[in-house]
C-alpha cells in the first residue's frame, strides 16, 4: 500500500482512539508527519505500527502495549507530559508542543511517590 | 420518529455455546457473540484499527482482539484498559427461536 | 547513548551533541542485535526505566529522553 495512502488511514483511525481520551495529534505537522511514516515502515517491517520511540523486546504480551496509539496503556505517565513519549499525541490544550519536556518512566515513579503529580 | 427498526439477524441455534459469528446487518459489521445462554450483538470493528472482534478469544464477557490484544467487555462494548472507548453494543430480542438487532441510523 | 533509527527526538539529541562538538557513541537499539538488545534492555531496567529512548548516559548518570538542559548540566559537572 501507497505509504502517504497507508498514513493518512493510521491518521484518521488514531484520531478516533485518541479523541475521547483527551488528546489530539501535535500541532507540531512536521513530527507527526515523520512519526507517522516511521508507523508505516515499521508497519511493514513488523506488521503493527509500534511506537517509533520505544523498543520491541520480541514478548507479544509486552509489544502490544507500545502499538500506536499506546496512551491507554502508560496513561498517567503521558498525562504527566501532556503528551505521549514520542510526541505524536499531545493533550488537547496543548498550543506550543515544544515547551514540553520528556519525563522519564522513573522520574514519573519519582514524582509519583513524592506525591508532586 | 421513534419507530423501531428490529431485523432479523440469525436462528439461536445457528449459535452455539461460546460461538462468535460475524454478520453485516444494513451495511454494519456486526458480532455476534453467544455466552452460555446469553447473546451478545457488538460492532465488529475493533475501535483501534478495526479488526474483527469476531475472531477474538472470548474469556468470560472479555473478547480479545485477534490483531493487537485490546480486550473488550462484550456487555457494555467498554476497552477494559480505558472505559472512554467502547465498540457499539446494539440492543437484541430473541422470539421464536429467531434473533433481532434494534438498528438505529448509526455510523456504519 | 542508546537510541533509536525511527525516532525523532533521537536524532534530535544526536545533532544537539554533533553541534556542540561533543564525542560520543551511539547505538541503535532497531537495528542491534538480539544480544546487543538484550544487554541495553537490562540497562534500561537496571535504572528503573522502561525501553524508551532516546537514553543518554553521561558519566554515571543517566538521562532518558530529549532534554538539553540536563544534558549540559551534566556535561559541565
Ligand atoms: S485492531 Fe483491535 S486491538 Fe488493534
Amino acid at each position: 500500500m501507497d505509504t502517504e495512502k497507508r498514513k493518512q488511514r493510521l491518521r484518521e483511525m488514531f484520531q478516533r482512539v485518541v479523541d475521547p481520551l483527551g488528546y489530539k495529534f501535535s500541532p507540531d505537522e512536521e513530527i507527526v508527519d515523520f512519526l507517522l511514516e516511521q508507523e508505516v515502515i515499521i508497519e511493514k517491517e513488523h506488521g503493527h505500527p509500534f511506537c517509533p520511540c520505544q523498543g520491541l523486546t520480541g514478548e507479544r504480551e509486552i509489544d502490544m502495549k507500545i502499538v500506536c496509539p499506546c496512551i491507554p496503556f502508560h496513561r498517567a505517565h503521558f498525562d504527566a507530559m501532556k503528551r505521549c513519549w514520542c510526541g505524536l499525541y499531545v493533550h488537547k490544550e496543548v498550543d506550543d508542543p515544544d515547551s514540553l519536556v520528556q519525563i522519564s518512566r522513573s522520574e514519573f515513579e519519582q514524582m509519583q511517590k513524592e506525591g508532586r503529580i | 420518529m421513534s419507530e423501531e427498526n428490529w431485523v432479523y439477524a440469525l436462528e439461536v441455534a445457528e449459535l452455539a455455546d461460546g460461538e462468535k459469528k460475524a454478520l453485516v446487518i444494513d451495511g454494519q459489521r456486526i458480532a455476534l457473540i453467544r455466552k452460555t445462554n446469553e447473546i451478545f450483538a457488538i460492532s465488529n470493528k475493533c475501535v483501534h484499527m478495526e479488526c474483527p472482534l469476531s475472531k477474538g478469544e472470548l474469556e468470560g464477557y472479555i473478547i480479545k482482539c485477534p490483531c493487537h490484544d485490546w480486550r473488550f467487555d462484550i456487555r457494555s462494548g467498554e476497552f477494559l484498559d480505558a472505559r472512554e472507548l467502547k465498540v457499539l453494543v446494539y440492543e437484541l430480542k430473541v422470539s421464536d427461536g429467531k434473533v433481532y438487532l434494534k438498528m438505529e441510523g448509526e455510523n456504519q | 547513548m542508546y537510541t533509536l533509527s525511527t525516532c525523532p527526538w533521537c536524532k534530535k539529541t544526536k545533532s544537539f551533541f554533533a553541534e556542540k562538538n561533543i564525542p560520543f557513541e551511539f547505538i541503535d537499539y532497531d537495528k542491534a542485535s538480539k544480544e546487543e538488545q538484550q544487554k541495553i534492555r537490562e540497562v534500561c531496567s537496571a535504572h528503573g526505566e522502561g525501553i524508551a529512548f532516546p537514553f543518554v548516559i553521561i558519566g554515571d548518570d543517566v538521562v532518558v529522553g530529549y532534554n538539553p538542559q540536563k544534558y549540559m548540566k551534566l556535561l559541565e559537572s
